[in-house]
């Protein structure tokens, strides 16, 4: 198993809605993606996800619909709405321009 | 978009949670399945995947706060709480509400008599924009204005706006086929009710050429009236009534608004202002009531401006009655009859407030207790790891929700208050006293009940943050645990609450011997067996003298034909009442002092018997009898109080004096002395120097008639006498006629309300300070048992232990009336200075109040010490 890396606090709403933008997807396929992704480098805490996920819902990022699964199981779909994938955008620029700062800072000094 | 899903989340809730229930089961069933493929066995998979995912509560809760009804959840939740705790303590919850409802209401009811009398518009469409005009004088700030003064006024205003005048007085009331009844009638400007924006409900406003002698026979009347005596006949207008004995002609009927009674609502119905030419130029008779509404487009300050400018610019033109007036106005709305008694509003305000403020002590004892009871229950829960919030907010909901209940509850005392009003209240006339029940009335109880509910129930909560764990908790779970803390601040409460009793107890008590004295003030004359009533003679049946004096002579010779009747007076004022009629005097050989300066002395006219009638001891010379007649000479008799005014030691019989009648002297000569009277109503002029004279030498049309019986009641007298006074003239309604008592009760009817609101609030202080004290002691007692029990075993006997109970009730009950002796003194002498006419006095009424407190306090604490007394000794020290 690789060490498993504590996610920024902050990232996961960006991580989620990232995920999202490529189609739906319920909390478990969520959890199950971003460990994919990212070869199991992160562990998504499922107490931080179900609040991130229910906090954006709210807000109107994404929206949810009850489907089945493949296995005819009945489970919530989460998808990206228009003002999530605008703030998809938004976070996505944010969050390189810090990283950049950081990594020139990092550099230089 | 986001409230609307909080609002789906509320309706939706149940659904939602099943919904957040099953999308976490579908993930732990996802995830224990993937352990499984791992190859964890099936019940370690499960395991494994709740550990992973956590608390599955804690995670539901953090969703519900994403909801955003967390908190309104959690209030819900403590006030569910509150609600199963008052109903598990009937006893206390009912207490504490009805408490808190007697003191909220107390003080809403004077609050709603506040808001109806100062506050609350006259319903008149322009009442804003109306102003009363007064002329000041230095006996009269708020004087009536002359007719030729008002006629320039009404010249002069063209430019700021449209003034009208008005002026009540009695008149008789009749038609065929009902009796005569006397009525109190207004003569008013032809624009008054344009003036007010109110027209008449039925029929048509004056007419401006009804302002004029003879065609001023026509009336309008008030709805009070027609309904009264027309039983709201739609067909009265144009019908002819007698007013006085003339005929007029009904023209219409004003509607109900116009019947409040702060304002016009005694009037019973309207004529038109018509002044003869004598009368458009007297400068010296202040009868008119004068209202001005302003130009909308001028300020209020413009008119007050030219007012007090038109009233400079008279003193200068006419000095000779103006040179000490100046003139003023002042909105409508603050010339209603409350506001010149503003201060004893003021003060009915305070005192109601105080017997909040008892009520709101013992509530805060209550909940104290109750607190202090649930001690150990405190600790536990600190001790868990409560909050302070957590551990307050039960606390608050608690006292908020009996705030609540206790306000629902007040607001039934207000409309009960309103009833009693309503009727205690009514005036001569009927008009009936509505005091305001609506929002504003409703607010403050709400206000006082969440003032009350922060104020008095967060400081029995802050005690109970206060607690220390340790030693609760080791206390060995009894709940009363004696920190000297809130013991202290219970006994602080309890002198609180003597104190206030003290000054609402002094309040009531010099109201009452204040109004006591006045209704049996009996100086200088007597009450027993003494009917009176009022006759006034109509200027158009009664044209002159001599007619007035036929009256006269068949009145008291019929009158004193009755059998039981003792003897029968006729006068133009009655000894228990003012007497309106103000003359200069001189003394025959003599300078003349200088004019404006001769003494003044208030005339009463009477005939033969008014002295024996009344019981006024003659002191020196004689009564009048059949000798003064209008042809004999002038006679006069003086009271002693003017006889040493006017003549020092010297004999007064036989001294001449003058009145000037007309601008003429008059004069005459002393014949007798009589006592002193002192009226038996508020007057602020208690003994001004007092002269009589004969009826006949001046005959009035204003009569008040006195009979006393003798060997018969004088109630079965009345009706006799109402038939003798029809049979002469059947136009003559006789007004008030009844015992003298009942007469001078009625016209201090007012001064009773207001004693009957002071006495009440003592009632209901005292009854709290005495329910408070006696929980207050009980509870110590109780938590004292065991000590009692050793003293007992110990070989105390009953008496010892009850005059320990006693004595500590006593002590809170004197520090408490000793502290509020000082305020009852500061009110004794405010009331007394706001009642000039009223002999109140504080001393007795302080010593008696005292008194009555400690026995209070002994009384409410009896109970507790009997039942002190009466603890089995081995039963108590068992329990320890």
């Amino acid at each position: 198993m690789a060490v498993k890396t504590e996610l920024l606090p902050g990232t996961l709403d960006l991580l989620v809605l990232r995920v999202l933008s490529r189609g739906e997807l319920h909390g478990w396929g969520i959890t199950n993606k971003l460990e994919q992704l990212s070869k199991s480098a992160l562990q998504v805490d499922e107490g931080s996800l179900y609040p991130s996920l229910y906090r954006m819902e709210d807000k109107g990022w994404i929206e949810a619909e009850w489907r089945m699964t493949e296995n005819n199981r009945r489970a919530k779909y989460y998808a990206l709405t228009r003002s999530g994938r605008k703030q998809l955008e938004a976070e996505q620029k944010l969050w390189d321009r810090t990283s950049s700062i950081i990594a020139m800072v990092l550099e230089s000094a | 978009m986001s409230l609307l899903r909080r609002l789906r989340h509320l309706f939706r809730r149940q659904q939602a949670e099943a919904e957040m229930a099953e999308e976490m089961r579908f993930h732990l069933e996802q995830r224990a399945a993937d352990y499984r493929a791992d190859g964890l066995p099936d019940r370690d998979a499960q395991y494994a995947a709740q550990r992973r995912f956590g608390n599955t509560g804690l995670l539901q809760e953090h969703a519900r706060d994403t909801w955003g009804w967390g908190w309104l959840e959690r209030s819900a939740n403590d006030l569910r709480l509150a609600v199963r705790q008052l109903v598990a303590n009937p006893s206390f919850s009912v207490l504490a509400i009805l408490t808190l409802a007697l003191g909220i209401g107390a003080n809403t009811a004077i609050f709603s008599t506040f808001q109806t009398v100062l506050y609350k518009p006259l319903p008149y469409p322009n009442a804003d924009t109306v102003v009363r005009v007064y002329r000041a004088t230095s006996q009269k700030p708020r004087g009536n204005i002359a007719p030729a003064d008002f006629l320039e006024f009404k010249r002069a205003t063209h430019a700021v706006g449209d003034v009208a005048a008005y002026t009540p007085a009695n008149a008789s009331l009749s038609e065929p086929g009902n009796p005569a009844e006397m009525a109190y009638a207004a003569r008013c400007s032809a624009n008054l009710f344009g003036i007010f924006g109110v027209s008449p409900q039925l029929g048509r406003s004056f007419l401006l050429e009804e302002e004029s002698p003879g065609r001023d026979r026509v009336v309008i009347l008030s709805q009070r009236v027609w309904l009264k005596r027309y039983n709201g006949d739609r067909d009265i207008v144009g019908r002819t009534v007698r007013i006085d004995g003339e005929p007029h002609k009904v023209i219409g009927v004003m509607p109900e608004r116009f019947n409040d009674w702060r304002h016009l609502g005694m009037i019973d119905f309207f004529r038109p202002l018509a002044f003869t030419p004598e009368q458009a130029a007297d400068r010296r008779d202040p009868l008119l009531r004068v209202v001005l509404r302003r130009d909308p487009a001028r300020s209020f300050a413009e008119v007050t401006g030219f007012v007090t400018e038109f009233g400079a610019r008279l003193a200068k033109e006419f000095p000779d009655p103006n040179a000490e007036s100046n003139w003023w106005a002042v909105p409508l709305q603050s010339s209603l009859a409350g506001n010149t008694n503003r201060p004893m509003f003021n003060m009915m305000f305070a005192l109601s407030a105080l017997v909040l403020l008892i009520a709101c002590s013992n509530l805060a004892n209550l909940l104290l207790a109750r607190t202090m009871g649930r001690a150990r229950e405190f600790a536990v829960r600190g001790a868990l790891g409560a909050s302070r919030i957590q551990l307050l907010r039960p606390l608050i909901a608690e006292s908020l929700l009996l705030a609540v209940a206790g306000g629902i509850g007040s607001l039934f005392i207000v409309a009960w208050f309103g009833d009693v009003m309503a009727v205690r209240s009514t005036g001569d006339n009927g008009e009936s006293v509505i005091m305001e029940f609506g929002w504003p009335v409703f607010g403050w109880a709400l206000l006082a009940a969440l003032v009350t509910a922060v104020a008095f129930g967060l400081a029995p909560a802050l005690f109970a943050l206060r607690l220390d764990l340790n030693s609760t908790l080791k206390s060995g779970g009894r709940g009363t645990v004696g920190g000297s803390g809130h013991q202290r601040f219970r006994q602080y409460l309890i002198v609180g609450q003597f104190a206030v009793a003290m000054i609402l107890l002094a309040a009531a008590g010099v109201n009452i011997c204040g109004l006591q004295e006045l209704n049996n003030r009996r100086i200088g004359w007597t009450s027993d067996h003494l009917i009176t009533g009022t006759i006034l003679l109509p200027a158009a049946t009664y044209p002159d003298v001599e007619k007035i004096a036929a009256f006269h002579r068949l009145a008291l010779e019929r009158l004193r034909a009755l059998p039981g009747v003792a003897s029968v007076g006729i006068s133009s004022f009655t000894p228990f009442f003012t007497w309106q009629d103000n003359r200069k005097f001189v003394v025959g050989g003599r300078d003349l002092p200088a004019r404006g300066h001769e003494p003044a002395a208030i005339v009463n006219s009477v005939s033969a018997g008014y002295f024996e009638t009344y019981g006024t001891r003659v002191l020196a010379g004689r009564a009048f009898d059949e000798r003064d007649t209008a042809e004999a000479p002038k006679v006069f008799i003086v009271s002693e109080l003017t006889a040493r005014a006017l003549f020092g030691r010297a004999n007064p019989i036989g001294q001449r004096i003058a009145q000037a009648v007309e601008g003429v002297p008059q004069w005459g000569e002393v014949v007798g002395v009589v006592a002193d009277v002192e009226p038996a109503i508020t007057d602020l002029n208690l003994a001004p120097s007092q002269v009589y004279q004969p009826m006949a030498q001046e005959p009035r049309r204003q009569n008040e008639i006195a009979v006393r019986t003798s060997g018969v009641s004088p109630s079965m007298l009345v009706d006799t006498i109402r038939t003798t006074v029809a049979q002469l003239d059947a136009d003559l309604p006789v007004h008030q006629l009844q015992h003298a008592d009942l007469t001078v009760e009625r016209a201090n009817y007012q001064t009773a309300v207001g004693r009957d609101i002071f006495a009440s609030m003592a009632v209901l202080g005292l009854g709290l300070a005495a329910l408070g004290i006696y929980g207050v002691i009980a509870r110590t007692m109780a938590q004292r048992t065991g000590e009692f029990a050793i003293r007992l075993a110990l070989g105390a006997t009953l008496g010892n232990i009850t005059r320990i109970v006693l004595a500590s009730g006593v002590k809170l009950a004197v520090a408490g009336s000793i502290l509020g002796l000082l305020g009852s003194i500061a009110v004794c002498r405010g009331l007394a200075a706001l009642n000039p006419g009223m002999r109140m006095n504080g001393t007795p009424v302080l010593v008696f109040a005292t008194l009555l407190l400690i026995a209070v306090a002994l009384l409410a604490c009896w109970i507790p010490a009997r039942r002190a007394g009466k603890v089995d000794a081995m039963s108590a020290l068992r329990a320890e």
